[in-house]
């Protein structure tokens, strides 16, 4: 069992879906850091890794497939960090393009919370 | 002493000025070339054409900084067709573009806004949230109103939280209304209608 | 009177958010105590009673309200030796990185941008000398620009006052600067013969280009002044002013990440900067 809380990393472009994220996460006793877009994102793991992503499709800058595909190029822990993709999109296209670049599990929008905990925990390996 | 010095440096590399660079050349650097020196609008169709073929991601980036910098409703009407594109890369390109030219392209929006594609609808609201001016607030309420696409009410409302004040509480709690077993819509009227709320009346956004 | 507790951590993240959209600046919840007392000063400057209305004033841009709390989050005294983390980037790794690909005898470039009065290419200088140990074994050309011409005045007279020498040390201070006048100091002329200034502006291409390719840049605290369309610009003249591989530095707390996809993060010990890839040549 960690020590510590486990972290969770929410790339997302939009604020409100951050906040809402971070409400369901924080009473799931995840620890929550914010980025809006794939560079962002990046900086904020080199800095400090996560244990779990959460990443949207649509972000300017870098979108979420750029994102996943630049980590997964990166050293380990980096490239190895589980990540949640999602989109208001459910195209297989999006899809596909998200699993070849390294998504661990896909999800449409709105994901709903009981369902976002769950994949968290199951990402950090966590007790359910 | 290791540090010197030389009083002028002519070492500008790249490409020579005897020829115009060409965005339809083989040659990567001479395509960025061409789209950083394109500055004028008679280039607009040029970049235009050009952007539909380009695959470097740097060179596409050059090509929307242009269309951004030249600023034109021309301009801004040779990016709308990327917003539709299969390549998350291009259309957040050309959403940056769009957002970075300002009032170019605000005369697009409201048509933006009631695109038959609820993918463009929603990246419109994100338009209308930075570049939207005086008449944003109003375009999103109507929207809130009637569009049927729940994600695309969510941006609607994160952008009003930014650009509107407490008269757009009506149409936020329609919109509520219309969608009552949505988790994330309801978190987000909830928490926008409390902010404008606070908002102190003399401030019109 | 302000409270001490003026944002609650959803106003901080709002705030934090939309600084970060409209300059790059990116804040954490480190810096939080920082940002609230610039935000404090701004409030009462402004005579806003609550961060409610003084975010509305933010976000309308009331009186230029972005550049001034910009400007009060920058810290924009310049001084020598200021975020030193990254010259100690610079000769643990960028410089050592660049050999690796440099042709024997080839120059380092190094260029400041914004210069101001001289106090960073002048600090590049002080910290290579006492810091590098190959320093003798190559050649280091630094290049100082700046759009304003009378700051560049003052940067060639090298002359500077007590705050700007405050994190030098007395042997430092006693090393590179001869007294000139009361309170005023003079950077020795070997160093002030050695850094070139110019006038530039990051903006126009037209201006950056002429200065060559360099391997380091540092770019600190300019960026965040202004308009998208314009930072897109300046950031491809940067691009392009570097050689591939190339490194540059931003300020402390701006981020690449809003400004631009041209470049590559790395992260060292000492700081994060960004690099011009190697394989892509570009003009």
């Amino acid at each position: 069992m960690a020590d510590r809380k486990m972290r969770i990393l929410v790339v997302d472009d939009a604020n409100l879906v951050r906040l809402y994220y971070r409400q369901i996460l924080e009473e799931a006793d995840f620890e929550v850091e914010e980025a809006l877009n794939g560079l962002e994102a990046l900086e904020r793991l080199l800095v400090s890794p996560a244990d779990a992503l959460i990443v949207d499709i649509n972000m300017p800058r870098m979108d979420g497939v750029t994102f996943l595909r630049a980590l997964r190029r990166q050293a380990l822990p980096l490239s190895s960090i589980p990540a949640l993709v999602t989109s208001t999109e459910s195209s297989a296209t999006d899809v596909e393009a998200a699993r070849v670049a390294g998504a661990n599990f896909y999800c449409a929008k709105p994901i709903g919370r009981e369902d976002l905990a769950r994949i968290m925990a199951m990402f950090c390996g966590a007790p359910q | 002493m290791p540090l010197i010095r030389k009083e002028s440096d002519k070492a500008a590399a790249g490409v020579s000025r005897a020829t115009l660079p060409s965005l339809g050349s083989a040659s990567v650097d001479e395509r960025w070339a061409a789209a950083r020196a394109a500055r004028d609008p008679a280039a607009i169709p040029s970049l235009g054409e050009a952007l539909a073929h380009e695959a470097d991601t740097r060179v596409r980036e050059a090509i929307f900084t242009a269309l951004a910098q030249i600023a034109t409703p021309e301009s801004a009407l040779t990016l709308l067709p990327y917003l539709r594109v299969d390549d998350a890369n291009t259309r957040t390109g050309a959403m940056d573009a769009l957002r970075a030219m300002q009032d170019a392209c605000r005369p697009y929006l409201p048509g933006l806004l009631t695109d038959t594609d609820p993918d463009v609808r929603l990246l419109a609201c994100d338009l209308v949230r930075e570049v939207g001016g005086a008449d944003g607030p109003s375009w999103l309420c109507a929207l809130i109103e009637t569009e049927p696409e729940v994600n695309v009410c969510a941006a609607a409302v994160e952008a009003l939280g930014e650009i509107a004040d407490a008269s757009a509480e009506r149409s936020l709690s329609h919109c509520a209304e219309r969608f009552p077993d949505d988790p994330f819509l309801g978190f987000a009227i909830k928490v926008i209608a409390e902010r404008l709320r606070r908002l102190p009346l003399a401030a019109r956004g | 009177m302000v409270e001490t507790k003026l944002l609650d951590a959803e106003e901080y993240r709002r705030l934090c958010d939309y600084l970060y959209r409209h300059t790059g600046m990116s804040f954490t919840e480190t810096r939080r105590y920082f940002v609230e007392r610039r935000v404090e000063e701004r409030m009462i400057a402004t005579g806003s009673s609550s961060f409610a209305s003084y975010f509305s004033r933010l976000r309308t841009n009331m009186q230029g309200e972005l550049e001034k709390l910009i400007n009060a989050s920058t810290v924009n005294e310049t001084y020598f030796y200021r975020e030193d983390h990254q010259f100690a980037c610079l000769t643990a790794n960028l410089l050592q990185e660049r050999l690796r690909v440099k042709l024997p005898g080839e120059t380092m470039r190094i260029w400041s941008a914004p210069c101001s009065t001289g106090e960073e290419p002048y600090s590049i200088a002080i910290w290579l000398l006492e810091n590098w140990a190959e320093v003798d074994a190559h050649d280091v050309e630094i290049v100082g620009s700046d759009i304003d011409t009378n700051v560049l005045e003052a940067a060639r007279a090298g002359i500077f006052g007590k705050r700007a020498l405050m994190r030098l040390s007395p042997a430092l201070a006693d090393k590179y600067f001869t007294p000139a006048g009361p309170e005023h100091w003079q950077i020795i002329d070997e160093l002030r013969q050695s850094v070139r200034f110019t006038a530039a502006n990051i903006v126009e291409r037209a201006e950056t280009r002429p200065h060559g390719l360099f391997d380091v840049i540092f770019c600190r605290n300019l960026l965040i002044y202004f308009d998208d369309a314009s930072r897109r610009v300046a950031a491809e003249n940067l691009y392009e002013s570097l050689a591939p591989g190339g490194y540059i530095c931003l300020g402390h707390a701006e981020s690449m990440s809003r400004i631009s996809s041209l470049f590559e993060v790395c992260r060292f010990a000492d700081a994060i900067v960004y690099r011009r890839p190697p394989e892509a040549p570009h003009g």
